[in-house]
This record gives C-alpha cells, sequence and structure tokens, in this order.
C-alpha cells in the first residue's frame, strides 16, 4: 500500500502537465503501486477565485472516492472563503492547500488564522506548498517568493491544535521545524519528494530528530516524476517497518478518520 | 552507468573525505558504474592556484578510487595562458576525460576560444555549467544558456558540447528547444528538479543519442527521471552509459 500526500489534478498557468486529468493520474498511480493519493486543483494556485477549481476537482474525483482524498485551495484574502469552505467541506474536501505567497496574504493574519481555526475543527489537515515549482524557472510574468520555513515555524507553534503537512519543501535540517526538542508542538508533518537523502542526508536527520512518524511520502505528480520519491525511500529503507511507515501508515493515520 | 556530472568535495570542508566516500557509496547503491567529477573553488572567479589545487585534488580521488571516478579539469578561461597549460596536464598526464567551465565567463567570450580549441585537438568534451532562467540570476550575472551552446556549437562544429543540468538550470522547456539545430551539444539531465516529462521531451527533440544521464550530486532525481521516463530500454541504455562512453572514446588516445 502507498500513500501519495501531495498529488495535484488540472491544469497549470505557467506549464504543460501530462498527467492533468484524473484518468491519466489514475494511470500513473497505478503503474507505480500507488493506491490512494492527497489531491487538489493546480489551476486554483492562479485563479483569482479558487473556488470553481475546487468543484471542478470535486467533479473529477467523484468517481474515484477510493483513490483520491481531495483538498481544497482557499484563499482567506478573497471575498466569501468561508462560504467557499463550508462548500468544500460538504463536498467532501478532507484539507486545505494554502498558497500565501501566490494569493497574497500572510500566515499569520487574522483571517488565515480564522480560516485554519475553522478547517480544524471540521477535521481539516492544512497543507502548505513551500512552492509550486523551483525557482529558477519561473515565469516571467511572476516572482512568487518560497514560503519560508520561519513563517511555517510560527504558524505550528500558534495553532498547536491545528494538524500541518508541508509538501514540496527543503532545508528543514537547518529550520527549528527539523530540530529536535525544539519547543514547537508535533502537530506538522513533511513530505520528503524534495529532501535529499544519502549525500546531505536529510531525511534521515529529521527521521533521528523528528521521529520516524512524522515524514511522509509524496511525489508532487503530475508537476514532478514518481520515482525519484519512490527511490529515495529505496535506498534509504531496507528495513521494511520503517519503508511501511513512511509509504503510507504515517499518512494513513494522519488523516481524521484515519485510512485503514 | 555513467554519471556525466558529479562533484568532488573541497578540501576545506573537514569532513570532505567522508563525503567523497558517501558519494562513492550512493552511487554502488543506486548502480552507477563510473562519475565524472570535478572540483569547485569555493571563492569565485577562480584562482590558478585555486583550480591546480582542485584537480589535483580530483586526480588523488581517481587513484583513491580506481575507475569509479572520472575527472573533468576545471579551470577559469580568464587565466587563459594557465587554463591552457592545467587542461594539457590534466588530459595528457593525469587521463582526465574532459573540461569543466562554470559561469566565471559566457561560453561565447572571445577569451574562452583557445579553450575550445585545444578540446578540439585533445578530442575531449567540455561539461558547460549552463541555465535559463527568466529572471538572471544576480550572482551569476555571465550564465550560458542552451542558446549560447548551441551558438558556440555553430562557430565551432568540431567541439562536443555538454550543455550542464537541464533539471537545475530553470526553465527547460526553452533549453531544450534551443538546442535542437545544434548537433554538437549533448544535454545532461541532472539536477534537482523531478519536473515530470524533461526526459521524453528532450529525446523527441535532440533524440535519445545527445542525452547523458547525470545527477550534479541529486542522486535519487538523476536515477529517478531515467526510471520514470516513458522510453525503451534500449534508449535508456543509451543516455544511462553508452552514449557517454562513445564520447569519452573520441579522444587522441
Ligand atoms: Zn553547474
Amino acid at each position: 500500500m502507498i500513500i501519495d500526500v501531495n498529488a495535484y489534478l488540472g491544469p497549470f498557468a505557467f506549464r504543460h502537465l501530462r498527467y492533468q486529468a484524473a484518468d491519466q493520474l489514475l494511470t500513473l498511480m497505478d503503474s507505480r503501486g500507488i493506491d490512494r493519493a492527497i489531491v487538489s486543483s493546480a489551476a486554483a494556485i492562479t485563479y483569482r477565485n479558487p473556488h470553481p477549481a475546487n468543484t471542478d476537482l470535486a467533479a473529477e474525483v467523484a468517481h474515484h472516492p477510493d483513490r483520491f482524498i481531495p483538498f481544497a485551495v482557499i484563499n482567506p484574502a478573497y471575498a466569501g472563503w468561508a462560504d467557499d469552505l463550508a462548500s468544500c467541506i460538504d463536498l467532501g474536501f478532507r484539507g486545505l492547500r494554502l498558497y500565501p505567497k501566490w494569493h497574497n496574504y500572510e500566515l499569520m493574519s487574522g483571517l488565515c488564522l480564522d480560516l485554519i481555526d475553522r478547517a480544524t475543527d471540521r477535521g481539516m489537515i492544512i497543507s502548505i506548498p513551500m512552492r509550486v515549482e523551483d525557482p529558477r524557472q519561473r515565469s516571467w510574468l511572476v516572482d512568487v517568493p518560497n514560503v519560508p520555513l520561519t513563517e511555517l515555524a510560527d504558524l505550528v507553534a500558534a495553532r498547536p491544535k491545528a494538524r500541518f503537512h508541508f509538501v514540496n519543501g527543503r532545508g528543514f535540517t537547518g529550520s527549528v521545524l527539523g530540530q529536535p526538542e525544539n519547543g514547537l508542538p508535533a502537530n506538522y508533518r513533511i513530505e520528503i519528494s524534495l529532501l535529499n537523502v544519502h549525500l546531505n542526508d536529510e531525511v534521515e536527520t529529521l527521521i533521528a530528530n523528528l521521529g520516524p512518524d512524522r515524514l511522509l511520502f509524496g511525489t508532487g505528480m503530475p508537476f514532478q516524476y514518481p520515482d525519484p520519491a519512490l527511490a529515495k525511500i529505496e535506498v534509504l529503507a531496507p528495513d521494511d517497518v520503517l519503508k511501511a511507515q513512511l509509504l503510507y501508515q504515517n499518512a494513513a493515520e494522519w488523516l481524521d478518520p484515519p485510512i485503514s | 552507468m555513467i554519471d556525466c556530472h558529479a562533484h568532488l568535495h573541497h578540501h576545506s570542508q573537514d569532513d570532505w573525505e567522508r563525503r567523497d566516500r558517501n558519494l562513492i557509496e550512493v552511487a554502488d547503491r543506486l548502480g552507477i558504474d563510473q562519475l565524472c567529477c570535478s572540483m569547485l573553488t569555493p571563492r569565485r572567479p577562480a584562482t590558478p592556484e585555486g583550480f591546480r589545487q582542485c584537480n589535483a585534488w580530483v586526480a588523488e580521488a581517481i587513484n583513491r578510487f580506481p575507475d569509479r571516478v572520472l575527472g573533468y579539469s576545471y579551470v577559469n578561461p580568464g587565466h587563459q595562458a594557465e587554463a591552457i597549460d592545467e587542461i594539457r596536464r590534466c588530459v595528457e598526464d593525469r587521463g582526465f576525460i574532459g573540461v569543466k567551465l562554470y559561469n566565471e565567463h559566457r561560453c561565447t567570450d572571445p577569451v574562452v576560444v583557445p579553450i575550445i580549441e585545444l578540446a578540439i585537438e585533445l578530442r575531449v568534451p567540455i561539461l558547460h555549467h549552463a541555465g535559463h532562467m527568466h529572471y538572471v540570476p544576480p550572482e551569476q550575472p555571465l550564465i550560458s544558456d542552451g542558446g549560447h551552446l548551441a551558438e558556440l556549437a555553430r562557430r565551432y562544429p568540431e567541439a562536443m558540447l555538454i550543455c550542464a543540468h537541464v533539471c537545475g538550470g530553470g526553465d527547460w522547456e526553452w533549453t531544450i528547444k534551443s538546442l535542437r539545430h545544434a548537433p554538437n551539444v549533448m544535454l545532461d539531465l541532472s539536477g534537482s528538479v523531478i519536473d515530470d516529462g524533461v526526459v521524453e521531451m528532450a529525446a523527441e527533440v535532440l533524440g535519445v543519442d545527445r542525452l547523458l544521464f547525470g545527477c550534479d550530486m541529486s542522486m535519487t532525481a538523476g536515477v529517478g527521471r531515467i526510471r520514470a521516463a516513458h522510453l525503451d530500454d534500449e534508449a535508456k541504455t543509451r543516455i544511462l552509459g553508452t552514449n557517454m562512453r562513445s564520447l569519452l572514446q573520441r579522444r587522441a588516445s
């Protein structure tokens, strides 16, 4: 069993994605033995009003409730976000994906914290991509920075009851988020697709510092190839217990209610 | 499998020895047989003393890891006479396989010409740092991109050029398209970016014979993207080693 906690459906504004439709992504998942994937809309990243992208996503995943776990993209700086959240909960969304830099708001702003509190009350996970694409390839139209790890650390400290899930990140070992006994609540999990194994030992260090239950397998499909993440698990975990934790157990337990 | 783009650790890092050994161990785990390595000076532009020292340490590593580590001679073309001497010494006496150029000068700068001509004479490839960013990185004002390498290749059709790390150099679609009509530029697929579709697009636009497997120290990315690509085993075998091997076989004895 493999659960991918970092996947997307729909088109992206700046690059063609080959597996952007649900049936295409399912084919790719099947070819790699990936059973389930947390997905959010890639189109929502650049829509001014992201909500129609959530409803499109809901329609796409509706036929495959056993395979896709939908996360909503909500912009708390945009009119009507609370209504959008309520509608996403009705549509069965299990978490949020937040894009503070793309959507131009502060994570620690009152509106964003309000969104996080409401979503937390409803059992949703708060997923924050540190970036969408590598900054070196950004379009001439955009100059969106990565979400700094310091901002994430402030947020997890400010909202101990929320459950955070950081994807497309790296550099955690140099941040308080990756330190042992860092005084932060253990309310966050880190996805591995861009982390280093072996050469810089980022995954190994995080396992040692935070514990083996704090890392989650993710690929970044269809932006990214799934195989590098699978290769990380292969070189990292000859031990089947750790492998199972990383590939699915941690993610299954992290979702509320847990996946069995 | 031959990794066409790897780096050894500068000896000013106190754990360079462990890190170099670690590199070979990771290569073992992933089935990489040989690594084509250069060592860069920590501060650039490199001085002649700086690049000579780096190359001497690469030569030591070749002895420490026989048949696993292959060496590129790193020079700064701005120090022209010293660079020419150094490349000759490395290739002719130490058995280095080629030349590594970074971003001290754009590859089309006339100061680079004697190095290109020497590499042509020695029949060794030049691995050139490259990237196409729509926001030019302020720390790399003279970075070359695929277009510059294509222009250089047009001027020197006998040169064997390798455009470095398409997956660590910005807009990879731009890079691939810019190289289409430059048959003597090979594309190094290395880099930390694991975007879907790079390998297939490169194969379609440039042909599999122009593609070289590489990691540039992002080992699971390098191996993962080749595993992922929708290409047949024959094509993958060429990318993973055959193409680089035939490039290396062209050298003047
Ligand atoms: Zn480079």
